[in-house]
């Protein structure tokens, strides 16, 4: 594998969450390092933290300990950063580099589709032209002007990956992208995803492509990632995780 | 677990949505049966005086003063059959006791050509010697009357008999007025029951998914409803009791500013009585259950047809036009009631419906997606929370008719009061006392004096008669008699509802007489009717006096005629004799002390213009009490249940609000986001409510106010009321999105 410039460095992340009186931990001291045009699968049981670390990836939660550095910004937990200027820089990341997908939900239910991409265009800084143009790449130009409940939960999530593709991310995260689909339905989101990927222009911010980090139980779909991340063998096994390459 | 304990487990898990719904009906039942009970206590207490005396009459002194214990020692004497009748406070609660002696009324049963007896016990009714202890006790003059029987026969020297009315005499104005409030509590319960329907079916929204397993499981739906019925029947049950209990303590509250409206406006007396609990029971019930589970009895397919019109703009448009045309057309205060209720069905059609289409075409015309999704959201929202914005609307368009007609007395009374109390002293004459001499030393005094000007005012009451074409007399009524002598500039600035040329020359040549509106409107008398006031103007021509004028006379239900002084029935004692003084460059207290002197050294109770109209101004105050606290109350009702569920709504929501986090808007975007769509929403809601309260103004103060109160106002608008209930809006705008915002903080931990 070509060596390239990290997009996204993690250092002894560590989180827990207060449970009645007793406190759990879902992450302790997980160290993680991706670089651009990489794609890493986060596996594991429900509740080993997949979502917890997608959150703390993005910015949409923050650690108790360790230190993350995306796109060349630096965040460490307890530095004394004010919380408003951290949540800033964090949203100014999410705002134009970072593209984040969910199960479902990902749309805005009182938009067309169309409405929808052009909003996170429009929220990225990108120019609006194109948006029509993702959602026929991904199949979805008969539908581009129907709202979300009009179409199937195999359509709505190409249309989150729409969205995600036309701010031209440098990293994606996606957490269980094909979760609610069936197998079939499953496997063209992910073909999509993949080869949309492989295409994405995000080079043009200076990369050689976007970065993806996917949370799934879908072990077809983690085979398709550079490498896999089981989280869940991590947390049974004590605080080494398994991190292969596929 | 039981069905029942698997239906209720949704209260288990949301305690609050049943706190919210037992508060409302509580609420709900407070404010419509404090009404009910105050409106009801004034009518059943009028009804069991006027069956007990109807046709009845009572004995004056004929030169006009009140009558005392020793008349009655007087009349009884000389073998009259007479009871006494003294009406005082009720000590123990709102409303007044009536004291009478049972046994010397007796006679009054043999008396009467219906041959039965009045009903004299029980409420209101007390023996006299009670009503005479609390009397004493109290500082409030008790008037006494003496009541004679419907044919009493010839009565002693220095008596007359008199039409003894407690009340109708004012035509229907006091039964209108109460009606009025009926209508009033009436719309309070209809906003209540929607408010109630929107959170019950924001529940049963939450609860349909439970329904749905339960019939998976084989529960047939029937079992079901009857469960749901059952259950809202149980909470009313447990709250409509404390709720009646509650609104018998607003009317105990609010009983004794009623009972002043009541005897101030209209001469009704409000009279005591117990609490009415069945009928507030009963009809509080069947609100609920029309409000909560009529959906569970209507048949799908009529559901289905109600919701596909409830989409439309057609149905609001065709109620709101055929009730503003009834509106307009229909006469009566009851059918104007039922136009107006039409009015407001169709604008709770159309309210929801234009909102979210104005909505969906702002969002269409949009160029920032940003703006379009808050438009979209907007459009989602007024229908979501179609029933709490309803009612919101409803209630600001309520309050604010109300407000208008309040100022618009308010500023009516104010300038009413300008020409009324025009100068700035007023002296009593004391009883006893000539007013004469002193009339004859102020004219001395004052005359030529730089911005003097005086008058003498004698208050009586006098039998009016009109004068029909024919000459004959037409029905004849007690009515009050004020005469002033001078006319001059503390009178002639008084505006006049209607006059004939030059009326206060012809006023003050004695050639004619003045009327109040209330006897204008209640006699049918115009400009140019013919008066006679009957014997107690022996040296008035035969054919009558012709009415020159009507003056506006506020905050009082009895007829009165104005005279000159010249006019004043010779050998009839005053009630009330005084002077008002405007002493200009002269000095008051010389003037005093002069007048005094011709009084053999007793002083005149003087008055200044500012107590007066600092007395005058408490009893206006007093007669709106009911209706500010009742509007008042039902806008906290309407605003705290559209935050509930404006807050509710956006919660669920709050999924949206999230994902516009996680595309990068920082916290702070996030919640202007979410404050300008709660702004929105209720700015909407208020900007809507803005015409219909401006109609409802017309409506109150065009149609309803003449019919409910005997006299006209002038129709005012107050923009600046208009910006306080938006700013009202705004914050409980502001209210459900600071609550969501801590919701949303709360969710992402940081």
């Amino acid at each position: 594998m070509t060596e390239r410039a990290p997009v996204l460095a993690a250092q002894g992340l560590t989180r827990a969450f207060a449970s009645g009186h007793q406190t759990v931990s879902v992450l302790e001291r997980l160290d993680l390092s991706l670089a651009a045009g990489q794609s890493l699968a986060l596996i594991g049981r429900s509740g080993s933290g997949k979502s917890t670390l997608l959150n703390l990836l993005c910015g949409m939660d923050s650690a108790d300990a360790g230190t993350i550095t995306v796109l060349g910004e630096r965040f460490e937990a307890g530095d004394g950063e004010p919380a408003h200027v951290r949540h800033r820089r964090w949203a100014a990341l999410r705002r134009q580099r970072i593209g984040v997908v969910f199960q479902d939900a990902n749309l805005m239910p009182a938009l067309t589709l169309l409405q929808n991409v052009r909003l996170r265009a429009q929220l990225a800084g990108q120019p609006l032209a194109p948006c029509r143009d993702w959602l026929e790449r991904l199949g979805l130009a008969a539908e581009a002007d129907r709202y979300p409940d009009q179409v199937s939960g195999g359509q709505r999530q190409r249309a989150a990956l729409a969205m995600s593709f036309a701010m031209t991310p440098a990293l994606i995260l996606a957490d269980e992208p094909t979760g609610s689909l069936d197998r079939h339905t499953a496997d063209e989101v992910a073909t999509l995803l993949f080869d949309t990927l492989a295409r994405s222009p995000a080079g043009a911010r200076g990369t050689t492509g976007a970065a993806l980090i996917l949370a799934t139980h879908d072990p077809e779909l983690a085979a398709r990632c550079d490498r896999i991340m089981d989280l869940g063998h991590r947390a049974s096994a004590g605080r080494a995780s398994t991190d292969t390459s596929s | 677990m039981t069905l029942t304990g698997a239906l209720l487990s949704h209260y288990r898990r949301h305690p609050l949505q049943l706190a919210a719904l037992a508060l409302m009906i509580l609420l709900a039942t407070m404010l419509w049966s404090g009404v009910h009970q105050l409106t009801g206590q004034a009518r059943d207490s009028l009804a069991r005086a006027e069956q007990s005396l109807s046709g009845g009459r009572e004995a004056v002194r004929s030169d006009g003063q009140p009558v005392t214990v020793d008349d009655f020692v007087r009349l009884r004497r000389a073998g009259v059959c007479v009871m006494p009748w003294l009406e005082v406070p009720d000590p123990d609660g709102p409303g007044r006791l009536v004291g009478i002696d049972p046994l010397a009324g007796q006679c009054l049963v043999s008396d009467s050509h219906s041959g039965r007896a009045p009903a004299l016990d029980g409420d209101p009714f007390v023996d006299i010697h009670r009503a005479a202890t609390v009397s004493a006790a109290t500082p409030v003059d008790s008037p006494l009357h003496l009541i004679v029987g419907e044919s009493p026969g010839p009565l002693p020297p220095g008596y007359e008999s008199a039409p003894f009315q407690r009340g109708p005499d004012t035509g229907e104005l006091g039964r209108s007025f109460l009606l009025n409030l009926d209508a009033l509590g009436a719309l309070v319960l209809m906003i209540t029951a929607l408010l109630l329907r929107a959170v019950y079916r924001l529940g049963q929204a939450q609860r349909e998914t439970s329904f749905v397993l339960l019939a998976r499981y084989g529960v047939p739906d029937r079992v079901i409803r009857r469960r749901l019925v059952l259950e809202i029947l149980l909470l009313s049950a447990l709250c409509i009791g404390p709720g009646v209990w509650a609104g018998s303590a607003l009317a105990r509250l609010l009983g004794n500013g009623f009972g002043a409206s009541l005897e101030g406006l209209f001469d009704l007396p409000l009279y005591a009585g117990g609490t009415d609990w069945l009928t507030p029971a009963l009809v509080m019930t069947a609100v609920v259950v029309l409000a909560c589970v009529s959906d569970l009895l209507v048949p799908a397919r009529c559901r289905a047809w109600l919701d596909r019109g409830g989409r439309s703009l057609w149905p609001g448009v065709i109620l709101a036009a055929v009730g503003g045309a009834a509106v307009l057309v229909v006469s009566g205060l009851a059918a104007t009631f039922a136009a107006v209720a039409v009015v407001f069905a169709g604008v709770g059609l159309l309210v929801p419906t234009v909102l979210s289409h104005l909505a969906d075409r702002l969002a269409a015309r949009g160029v920032d997606e940003l703006r379009r999704w808050r438009w979209r959201e907007l459009g989602v929202m007024a229908r979501r929370l179609a029933l709490p914005v309803v009612a919101l609307q409803f209630t600001l368009a309520l309050v604010l008719a109300v407000q208008a007609l309040v100022a618009s007395f308010e500023q009516t009374f104010e300038g009413w009061l300008d020409q009324r109390l025009a100068a700035d002293w007023y002296l009593d004459v004391p009883a006893g006392a000539d007013a004469g001499p002193a009339a004859d030393w102020l004219a001395g005094q004052l005359a030529g004096v730089d911005g003097a000007a005086w008058h003498r005012i004698r208050r009586g009451s006098a039998t009016v008669a009109s004068i029909g074409a024919d000459d004959g007399t037409r029905a004849s009524h007690r009515l009050d008699l004020l005469a002033v002598a001078p006319i001059g500039p503390l009178l002639t600035r008084w505006h006049l509802l209607a006059s004939a040329d030059r009326p206060w020359d012809a006023l003050a040549r004695g050639d004619g007489v003045m009327i109040n509106e209330q006897a204008a409107r209640r006699f049918g008398w115009v400009i140019g009717d013919r008066l006679r006031l009957g014997e107690a103007a022996p040296g008035a021509a035969t054919d009558g006096l012709p009415v020159l004028g009507v003056y506006a006379d506020y905050g009082r239900p009895e007829g009165e005629v104005l005279v000159a002084g010249s006019r004043w029935p010779a050998g009839q004692t005053p009630s009330f004799e005084g002077f008002a003084i405007e002493p200009g460059t002269a000095d008051i207290d010389r003037l005093i002390d002069g007048v005094t002197r011709r009084w053999g050294g007793e002083a005149p109770e003087v008055q200044e213009n500012r107590a007066i109209r600092a007395s005058a101004n408490a009893v206006f105050q007093r007669t709106f009490v009911l209706t500010r606290a009742m509007t008042l109350l039902t806008l906290v009702l309407a605003g705290t249940a559209l935050l509930v569920m404006g807050l509710v709504f956006i919660t669920s929501r709050a999924w949206y609000f999230r994902l516009l986090r996680a595309w990068g808007l920082s916290g702070r975007e996030v919640f202007s986001q979410l404050l300008r769509l709660c702004l929105g929403l209720t700015l909407g809601v208020a900007l809507l409510a803005l015409p219909l309260g401006i109609w409802l103004t017309w409506v109150l103060v065009g149609r309803i106010n003449p019919e409910a109160f005997g006299w006209s106002l002038p129709m005012a608008v107050y923009p600046g009321f208009w910006l306080e209930l938006l700013v009202l809006s705004a914050l409980i705008g502001l209210g459900i999105a600071g609550l969501m915002r801590r919701s949303l903080a709360r969710e992402a931990t940081s």
